[in-house]
């Protein structure tokens, strides 16, 4: 498994209008890794990660400072100079939430939703890359019966499972998770975890998580948020 | 204590309520009490879909409800693009100091008398409309554009308003999985807010449908149902305004009851849709 640097933080802040929310971070994060970040709750744990997308860039008020440099494709670009287009970057850099997302329409439209906007319209493609991803959360058998079934209708722990198989149908090199387990009871928690660790064959994987256990439990390097900087731990 | 304090002010609105729903029943019976004397005069059928001659003892109003029909739909035709461009700038398209400024500006147009509309519309558009395209000047498309200027503020502020409730974190979603601000609106924010905007397009109908200085002002007050964009109309509105001054007692007086019914059923039906659209709104696709 080659290890070698995917993401590199230098010096990065955050302010939100004249608060300082993240203040000098550096890091490194290895590639095909999975990353524990945790610490106490308004520390800008969930900040820190929408800053490696672009979350915050349409955020009136929002300005960062230092430098993020993510390797996507071979080719280092910083999302910070904007030198990749947003959409580019969240589809090879993508995210789940605390809060699962489904969008109200059937499983298989929520699935095919990221390609639909990434242009790809094939069927047979679409088809394809939904079976793989949904399988790749393990999710494929207790769906593959009603594709076309509201996804609004599933279990919580599916609904999460969902929202990371469509984040995967674009084979993302980086997946963010913003507590991906605090809404979940523990038992749909567990094969969150599971299906997380066992990505890292795919991608680089950075978690925000409050549970230390949970921390320990997943992550080859775990970090904490904590007065504003990130410490290894 | 409190559960009293309750009490009374649960029936103090319920009193309201019943008030209110009285007193627009008490103006729809009043005006039908007060047209009787025309109904009872003639062909109660042609009231609404005769020509108007009083001098020939006709008081078809239908002239002005085709006037109506062309003006507020030809206004809300034109007013739609104009107003969705600006929705979807103000909620999604635009940086934020543009949002901001557009913002601004159509809080402020809500503002301005409609009277000066119609100054812009006389002094500007008509012999615009006169010279560049033909025909009197003051017409239907000249009433329909400027009344689309004025109708535009209530359309942008519903749309703008349905599309902000969108749940965020649908947006948020397909922001994460790479939707520009154009995919975002069109594939998230449009199909989750048609109720909402079907709502706003209706109302600023209904605006459109009720607007009397536009249409007194510019749209040439002709009796006739045009029939072309060109040619001159009267609205039940303005009609209404214009015989205001005849007779108590004359037949033509009595004529703009059958307007005031005419323009509570297009009020009422389109009141009607806008809840059973707003309803739709509640629904999730």
């Amino acid at each position: 498994m080659e290890t070698k640097d995917k993401i590199i933080v230098d010096g990065v802040s955050f302010f939100y209008s004249s608060n300082r929310v993240i203040d000098n971070v550096n890091a490194k994060f290895k590639t095909h890794t999975l990353t524990a970040i945790t610490g106490p709750s308004g520390q800008g744990k969930s900040t820190l990660l929408g800053m490696f997308n672009g979350m915050w860039n349409d955020t009136p008020g929002a300005r960062c400072t230092g430098e993020i440099q993510i390797r996507l494709g071979g080719r280092w670009v910083s999302p910070l100079k904007k030198e990749i287009p947003m959409p580019l970057l969240r589809r090879k850099v993508a995210m789940i939430f605390q809060e699962p997302n489904p969008l109200p329409m059937s499983i298989a439209k929520n699935m095919a939703f990221p390609l639909k906007l990434a242009g790809i319209r094939d069927k047979n493609i679409v088809q394809e890359k939904v079976q793989r991803a949904l399988e790749q959360s393990f999710l494929w058998k207790e769906v593959k019966g009603r594709l076309e079934e509201s996804a609004l209708n599933l279990s919580g722990g599916q609904k999460q499972r969902l929202c990371i198989a469509r984040a995967l149908v674009l084979e993302p090199e980086i997946l963010l998770c913003d507590e991906p387990t605090s809404s979940l009871d523990a038992k749909a928690a567990g094969v969150i975890e599971e299906l997380l660790v066992s990505l890292k064959s795919n991608c680089t994987l950075l978690v925000v998580s409050h549970y230390m256990d949970q921390v320990r439990r997943i992550g080859d390097q775990v970090m904490a948020l904590e007065d504003q900087g990130l410490k290894r731990i | 204590m409190s559960n009293t304090k309750e009490i009374i002010a649960r029936n103090v609105f319920f009193l309201s309520a019943i008030a209110s729903a009285v007193m627009i029943l008490a103006i729809l019976v009043l005006m039908i009490a007060l047209g009787i004397p025309l109904f009872k005069a003639g062909n109660f059928l042609a009231i609404w879909t005769g020509p108007w001659a009083p001098h020939k003892g006709l008081y078809g109003i239908w002239p002005m409800i085709s006037g109506t029909l062309w003006i507020a739909l030809l206004a809300t035709a034109l007013c739609m693009p104009l107003s969705l461009g600006a929705s979807f700038v103000i909620t999604s398209l635009g940086g934020p100091r543009l949002r901001r400024m557009l913002g601004t500006m159509v809080r402020f147009m809500t503002g301005i008398p409609t009277v000066i509309y119609g100054f812009v519309g006389i002094f500007l558009l008509v012999p615009l409309v006169r010279e560049g395209i033909g025909g009197p000047g003051m017409c239907v498309l000249t009433a329909g554009m400027v009344l689309a200027i004025l109708i535009s503020p209530t359309m942008i502020l519903f749309v703008t308003d349905s599309l902000l409730a969108v749940d965020l974190s649908y947006v948020q979603a397909a922001k994460a999985l790479g939707a520009n601000r154009v995919q975002r609106l069109l594939y998230v924010m449009v199909p989750r807010a048609t109720g909402g905007m079907a709502a706003g397009i209706i109302l600023a109908l209904g605006r459109a449908l009720g607007d009397t200085l536009i249409a007194l002002m510019l749209a040439g007050n002709a009796i006739q149902a045009p029939r072309a964009l060109l040619e001159p109309a009267r609205t039940l509105t303005a009609h209404v305004a214009l015989v205001k001054a005849a007779d108590f007692d004359s037949l033509e007086f009595r004529s703009i009851f059958a307007c005031g019914i005419v323009l509570y059923l297009f009020a009422t039906t389109a009141t009607v849709a806008v809840r059973v659209m707003l309803r739709k709104r509640e629904v999730p696709t």
